[in-house]
C-alpha cells in the first residue's frame, strides 16, 4: 500500500513537473513571438493602463489605419518589472523575448543607454528633434545622437482644494507664484481652520525635493551626469530645510505607498498637490470633489533667484531597442508620437496625456476648458509651464544617489545639522558611485 | 567485460545524469558569480578590479546597515520564534487536546501562502489606517496611529512580526514530529518521579530535541540572511534603509541602479560567508558533531 502511494506521488511529481514546464514553455513563445522575428510585428512595453498604454493604443489605431499590414502589440508590465525585464534580457546577451519598443523613464534613461551602449536604436533621423521641449531631450541623448523620442510631460503643478483655502481666508489668486514658504504658512492656516493637513508624503521618495532642486536648475549630479553634488548644492540645501519646515510644521500626512497617496487627497484628508501633471486622473477620480480643485503654478525656491515657477517629476519617453525590426518601429514612433499633432489632441481629449510635441499646443485639445478644476484651461498652463523647465541633466544615478538621501534626511529631521548631512551624503554617493 | 564492470557503468551512468545537472545548473553559476565578484563596471561593461569590491563592502554604509538590520531581525526574531515553535509544539502534543488536527492545521497554514501575498495583506494590515491601528484606537490603547511602516523602529517590528507569523508554524511541524519519537516512557518515568511539567520540559524536551532545534535555528538563521519578499513588499527597504536587507541591497544594486551586477555579486558572496560562519558557530555552540 505504501509503495503505491509512493509511486502515485513520484507520478504526481514528475507530471507535475512536465505541466510547469508545459507552462513556462508556451509563456516562452509568446514572449518570442515579440523578439522581432517576423518584422512585421511590433511589440511594445510599457506601464499604467490609464495613461502610457491609452496613449499607446491610441497611437497603434491611427497607424493601423495607413499600414494595415503591420501588426502592434502592446503589452502591459509593472514599472519595476520593465527595469528588471530589460536589465536581465540586456545583461544576458541575448536578445530573446525582449519587445521592439519600450518606455523607460527619464531619470533611469541614461543609465540604460550608457550600460548597454549598442543595444539600443539610434532614433535621430525618426523625428525632428527641435520640436519637443528641451529639457527631455538631455536624458534621451548620448552625445548628439538621440535614442528617445520623448513622450510625457512630467511638467509639475500645486493641485489645490479651493474650498478649504477659502474656509482658511485664502483665495486661489493668494496662491500664484508664491515660494515655499509662502506655501508653508498658508498650509499652517488650512490646518488650524480646517482641521485637514495641507499635503501628503512619503519619507521614502524625496519626489518632491528632485522638484524643488529642478525648478532650480539643479540636479543631484554635476553637469557631467556622473559626479555627485551634494555637498556644495545651494538649491539642495535650501530644499532640505523647505522639507524640514514642512515637516516641523505639522502639516504633512505620511503616506507609504501609492494608493495611500492616492487615497489621502480622494478621501479629502489633505488639501494641495505639488505634483507632476499625470497626477490629474488621480485627483479627478473623486467625483464629488468637481469644481473644489484649481492647479496653480510651483511654488519656488525662497532663496534661490535661479528658482522658476517650473520644474518636472517622472516622465518618460520611447526607445527603440536595436533588435530586428527596430526599422519598423522606429518608423513607427515617428510616423506617430514623433510627428502626428492630431494624435496629441487625441491624447490630450481622451486620457488628459501632455506630450512634449511643441507643435501639437496650438490645437484646438490644448485650449479646452476643464470644468472638474472650475472651467480652468489645464492642458494649456501646463503647455506654458513645459516650456519654463531648466534643463537638467538627470545623469546615471538619481536613484542611487536618492537612496543616500533618504537615509541622511531621517538623520537631519532628527536633528543632524544640515551642513554635516549634506557632507555625509557627498562622501557616502563619492564611495559609492563611479 | 565483466559482470561487475557493466554493473558499475550502468549505475554511474544513472547518477551521472544528477551530477551533470547539479554541476550545470550549481556549480557553473557559482562559479561565474564569484569570477563576477571580482569584476566591476555598468551593465555589461565589466572589468576586472580584484579586491576592490570586498574592500568597497567595508566602507559602503548601506552594507554595514543592511547587515546591522539583518542581525536585529536574526537576534530579535530567530529565538522568539523557535521557543514559540518549540511551545506551541509541546501543547499541541498533548494526548488529552481536542481538535488537534485542526489546532495544527491552523497553525502550520500560514507556512503555505505566498510570500508576497502575504506580505501585502501585511502592509494593509499595518497601514496608517489598516486594521491594527484602527482596532488599537478604538480599544483607547493609543491615542494616534503607531507609524508601523513609516517609523524606523516600529517598521523593524512590523518585518519580525509578519516573519514570525508565516515561520513559526512552519518550524514547529518539525518540532512535532520530532516529539512524538521521544519515548512516552520516558515522561512517565519522570512523572512518577515527581518532575514537574515545566521541568520535564527542560529536562527531558528539550536536550532530546536538540539536533532538530539545531536543524531549525541554522535554516532559520540562513532564512533571515536571505531575506527578502517580506521587506520589498511591506517597507521596499525603508524608511531610509532601517528595514533594508543584504538581499533586497542585492537587488537594488542590480535593478534599481544602474545595474552593477560585478558588485552585486560581491554581496551576495558576502552572504555566502556568513551563512558558512553562523552555520560552524552554531555547530561549535551545540557541541555536537552530528548535530
Amino acid at each position: 500500500m505504501k509503495k503505491m502511494l509512493g509511486l502515485l506521488l513520484a507520478c504526481a511529481l514528475v507530471l507535475g513537473a512536465c505541466s510547469s514546464n508545459g507552462g513556462t514553455n508556451s509563456a516562452g513563445e509568446g514572449g518570442n513571438g515579440g523578439d522581432g522575428g517576423d518584422a512585421s510585428k511590433i511589440t511594445i512595453w510599457a506601464w499604467d493602463p490609464n495613461f502610457n498604454i491609452k496613449a499607446m493604443n491610441l497611437a497603434k489605431e491611427t497607424y493601423a489605419a495607413d499600414h494595415p499590414d503591420v501588426e502592434i502589440e502592446i503589452i502591459e508590465n509593472a514599472q519595476n518589472d520593465i527595469v528588471q525585464k530589460l536589465n536581465t534580457g540586456l545583461s544576458s546577451g541575448t536578445t530573446k523575448g525582449l519587445p521592439n519598443i519600450v518606455l523607460i523613464e527619464d531619470y533611469r534613461a541614461q543609465s540604460f543607454l550608457q550600460a548597454y551602449p549598442d543595444m539600443f536604436h539610434p532614433l535621430t533621423d525618426s523625428f525632428k528633434a527641435e520640436d519637443f521641449a528641451e529639457y527631455k531631450l538631455g536624458p534621451t541623448s548620448v552625445g548628439d545622437t538621440r535614442y528617445g523620442l520623448p513622450f510625457d510631460s512630467g511638467v509639475t503643478g500645486l493641485y489645490v482644494r479651493t474650498d478649504y483655502l477659502e474656509q482658511a481666508g485664502y483665495t486661489v489668486d493668494d496662491m500664484q507664484d508664491i515660494t515655499w514658504d509662502q506655501y508653508i504658512e498658508i498650509g499652517k492656516a488650512v490646518k488650524e481652520k480646517t482641521g485637514k493637513d495641507w499635503l501628503s508624503l512619503d519619507p521614502n521618495d524625496l519626489g518632491i525635493l528632485r522638484v524643488m532642486i529642478q525648478s532650480a536648475g539643479s540636479w543631484y549630479l554635476k553637469e557631467d551626469g556622473k559626479t555627485a553634488d551634494l555637498a556644495d548644492n545651494a538649491a539642495l540645501k535650501e530644499a532640505f530645510e523647505t522639507y524640514k519646515k514642512m515637516m516641523d510644521a505639522n502639516i504633512v500626512k505620511i503616506h507609504s505607498d501609492w494608493s495611500q497617496y492616492v487615497a489621502n487627497y480622494n478621501s479629502g484628508d489633505a488639501a494641495s498637490v505639488p505634483t507632476g501633471n499625470w497626477f490629474t486622473p488621480s485627483i479627478t477620480a473623486a467625483a464629488d470633489q468637481a469644481g473644489k480643485w484649481a492647479i496653480v503654478p510651483l511654488p519656488k525656491l525662497t532663496n534661490n533667484a535661479d528658482s522658476v515657477h517650473a520644474s518636472s517629476l517622472g516622465g518618460s519617453s520611447w526607445y527603440v531597442l536595436n533588435v530586428p525590426g527596430k526599422e519598423a518601429a522606429a518608423e513607427f514612433l515617428g510616423a506617430t508620437l514623433g510627428s502626428n499633432v492630431d494624435l496629441y489632441q487625441k491624447l490630450v481629449t481622451d486620457i488628459g496625456a501632455i506630450g512634449t510635441y511643441k507643435p501639437a499646443s496650438e490645437g484646438e485639445a490644448y485650449k479646452a476648458p476643464n470644468e472638474f478644476f472650475g472651467g480652468q484651461v489645464i492642458v494649456q498652463d501646463f503647455a506654458k509651464w513645459t516650456a519654463e523647465i531648466p534643463n537638467v541633466n538627470y545623469g546615471m544615478h538619481t536613484y542611487a544617489i536618492e537612496d543616500i538621501l533618504v537615509v541622511e534626511m531621517q538623520n537631519y529631521l532628527n536633528g543632524k545639522a544640515i551642513d554635516q548631512v549634506l557632507a555625509d551624503a557627498q562622501k557616502q554617493a563619492d564611495s559609492q558611485i563611479k | 567485460m565483466n559482470i561487475r564492470a557493466k554493473a558499475n557503468i550502468v549505475s554511474w551512468s544513472f547518477i551521472s545524469i544528477a551530477v551533470i545537472m547539479i554541476c550545470v545548473f550549481y556549480f557553473y553559476p557559482m562559479i561565474q558569480a564569484l569570477i563576477m565578484s571580482f569584476q566591476s563596471g555598468m551593465g555589461t561593461n565589466l572589468s576586472f578590479v580584484g579586491l576592490d569590491n570586498y574592500k568597497r563592502l567595508f566602507t559602503d554604509t548601506t552594507f554595514i546597515a543592511a547587515l546591522k538590520n539583518t542581525f536585529i531581525y536574526l537576534i530579535v526574531q530567530v529565538p522568539i520564534m523557535i521557543i514559540l515553535a518549540l511551545f506551541i509544539s509541546v501543547l499541541l502534543n498533548d494526548k488529552n487536546l481536542k481538535l488537534k488536527g485542526f489546532f495544527r492545521t491552523a497553525i502550520f497554514l500560514p507556512a503555505v501562502t505566498s510570500l508576497v501575498a502575504y506580505s501585502v495583506i501585511f502592509k494593509y494590515l499595518f497601514g496608517p489606517d489598516g486594521l491594527i491601528n484602527t482596532m488599537l484606537l478604538k480599544l483607547h490603547l493609543i491615542n494616534a496611529p503607531i507609524e508601523w511602516i513609516t517609523d524606523p523602529f516600529w517598521a523593524k517590528i512590523t518585518i519580525i512580526i509578519a516573519i514570525t507569523w508565516r515561520w513559526t508554524g512552519y518550524n514547529m511541524i518539525f518540532y512535532l514530529s520530532a516529539l512524538q519519537n521521544i519515548d512516552s516512557s520516558i515522561y512517565e518515568a519522570a512523572r512518577i518521579d515527581g518532575a514537574s511539567s515545566f521541568r520535564q520540559f527542560t529536562s527531558i524536551t528539550v536536550p532530546l530535541l536538540k539536533p532538530i532545534i539545531l536543524f531549525t535555528s541554522i535554516t532559520s538563521t540562513i532564512g533571515t540572511l536571505q531575506l527578502f519578499d517580506e521587506v520589498m513588499n511591506i517597507t521596499k527597504g525603508g524608511p531610509g534603509n532601517s528595514t533594508m536587507t543584504l538581499s533586497q541591497y542585492i537587488y537594488n544594486l542590480s535593478f534599481k541602479y544602474t545595474p552593477d551586477f560585478g558588485y552585486a555579486a560581491t554581496v551576495s558572496y558576502a552572504i555566502v560567508i556568513l551563512i558558512v560562519i553562523f552555520s560552524i558557530l552554531q555547530f561549535k555552540l551545540a557541541g555536537d558533531k552530528n548535530g
